[in-house]
């Protein structure tokens, strides 16, 4: 049990960082343009821990971000679903390319979650997005493999830290 | 599979439903510490840029100001004056006079960026400074939207574009009143409803018609860009550009209405079962698709 939490916690941590980072305001300019943090954070624990990152999870996790930035209850978390569930699904496969290949897949992974989430806006009655819309999955996938890298140095320290 | 299920259910309920739009503004107090958190180094910041201002440009700032004080002052003397005699003939006309006061409460937008899609804004100001939901929410302009949620020390403001939002408008040169909804785009509002032949021109201010008695009446709301005449529809499409800063903006006003004068019989406070209110018009629910079914 005890082992448990403390696996859990760099998982909700960074998960945090990743809430405040969606909600920090930013110049209205650089706003299309902001990577779809939670999405990377939890691709990256799912890569990494096994059982962590549920589909449960995912859910709660959805249903916590759609509070936060006052959307349609249940869009992120059925985007977030979906995703995780491509994800545990290619996991095996996803976790031994290397990098660029991973940015690529993480793309196509985005820009499916991007197409969910555009069938849920028209179907709100909202007008379609402009062609920025489309600019969030491709800065995500640019930082993908710095957010791994950095990801990976936190997890070796916080298990590190653990050993102590 | 089952988890998606359920996601697409709260969706359905959120958009139409009751229990879940309760629900979610239960859930709202948890998530509004954090956003004071996130939003407390902008504002430590811009505290910090307020003291390195000069105090040339600062000095030059307030002159400006007084200037513009003064003018306001001017042109509200002869807003007064005419007030005065506009409710002087109202008494002539019909013995009654439909003046309902309002009161301003500022407030700030506290600067967390939401979902582009919700059509929300978060301000500074709740329950402890007596708002409620409801309440109309104006900006230097015109109308922005009315409040929605009310939590302790934050609300969040339902803006008109958003298009489950129906506003009664007016339009100011001829008094033909219609509806003006959100188009899930902050720089249109459409006007679905005006009849073909009707005297409808571009540049034509709309103002709030205050029916519904949820906005008061004669706020600006938006001008209008464009009207769609083509043969065989049923009602001209008029498109309006809302003249509040929706989507940019940062200090609001809050309207409250004063209790009137007992003595004079109030016309211009409807009853609950009035046929157009100001929100969610069913006619607005029942025009959009029918989302997630």
């Amino acid at each position: 049990m005890n082992s448990h939490r403390e696996r859990i916690s760099p998982v909700l941590i960074t998960l945090a960082v990743a809430m405040v980072l969606t909600i920090f305001p930013l110049p209205s300019a650089l706003v299309p343009m902001r990577p779809y943090w939670v999405a990377l954070v939890l691709i990256f624990w799912c890569l990494e821990t096994h059982s962590l990152i549920t589909l449960g999870n995912a859910f709660l996790v959805g249903l916590v971000l759609d509070l936060l930035t006052g959307s349609l209850l249940g869009m992120h978390a059925l985007g977030l679903v979906i995703l995780m569930f491509l994800v545990t699904r290619f996991r095996a496969r996803l976790r031994f390319f290397p990098p660029w290949q991973q940015a690529l897949s993480v793309l196509a992974l985005l820009l499916n979650d991007r197409i969910i989430l555009l069938w849920i806006i028209s179907l709100e009655g909202d007008a379609l997005p402009p062609a920025s819309f489309w600019l969030a999955p491709l800065i995500s996938t640019l930082l993908w493999p710095w957010v791994f890298l950095l990801l990976d140095h936190y997890r070796s320290l916080a298990r590190h830290h653990k050993a102590k | 599979m089952m988890y998606g299920l359920l996601a697409v259910v709260l969706m359905a309920m959120d958009h139409r439903g009751q229990y879940v739009p309760r629900f979610r503004s239960l859930a709202g107090h948890l998530v509004e510490p954090v956003h004071y958190v996130v939003e407390w180094p902008v504002r430590a910041l811009r505290g910090v840029f307020g003291y390195l201002q000069s105090t040339q440009a600062l000095r030059r700032e307030n002159a400006a100001l007084q200037r513009d004080l003064l003018q306001q002052k001017a042109s509200l003397q002869r807003l007064d004056a005419m007030m005065e005699e506009n409710t002087r003939l109202r008494t002539l006309l019909e013995g009654a006079s439909s003046g309902r006061r309002f009161e301003f409460q500022f407030a700030e937008m506290i600067e967390v960026d939401l979902d582009p899609f919700s059509h929300k804004v978060i301000i500074d100001h709740g329950r402890d400074r007596g708002i409620v939901s409801g309440q109309a929410v104006i900006d230097g302009a015109g109308i922005m939207g009315q409040v929605e949620d009310v939590f302790q020390g934050q609300s969040t403001v339902r803006l008109i574009s958003d298009p489950n939002h129906a506003l009664p408008v007016q339009i100011n040169r001829t008094g033909l009143r219609t509806v003006a909804f959100g188009t899930g785009d902050t720089a249109h509002l459409s006007m679905p409803a005006v009849p073909r032949e009707a005297d409808v021109r571009i540049g034509d201010l709309v103002v709030t018609s205050g029916l519904g008695g949820r906005f008061p009446s004669g706020y600006p709301v938006a001008i209008v860009a464009s009207i769609d005449r083509r043969e065989g529809l049923t009602f001209a499409q008029v498109m309006a550009v809302p003249i509040a800063a929706l989507d940019r903006g940062r200090e609001v006003l809050l309207l409250k209405s004063v209790a009137p004068d007992p003595a004079v019989p109030d016309p211009a406070v409807p009853g609950p079962a009035t046929p157009v209110p100001a929100t969610m018009a069913p006619a607005a629910s029942e025009a959009a698709p029918p989302a997630h079914e």
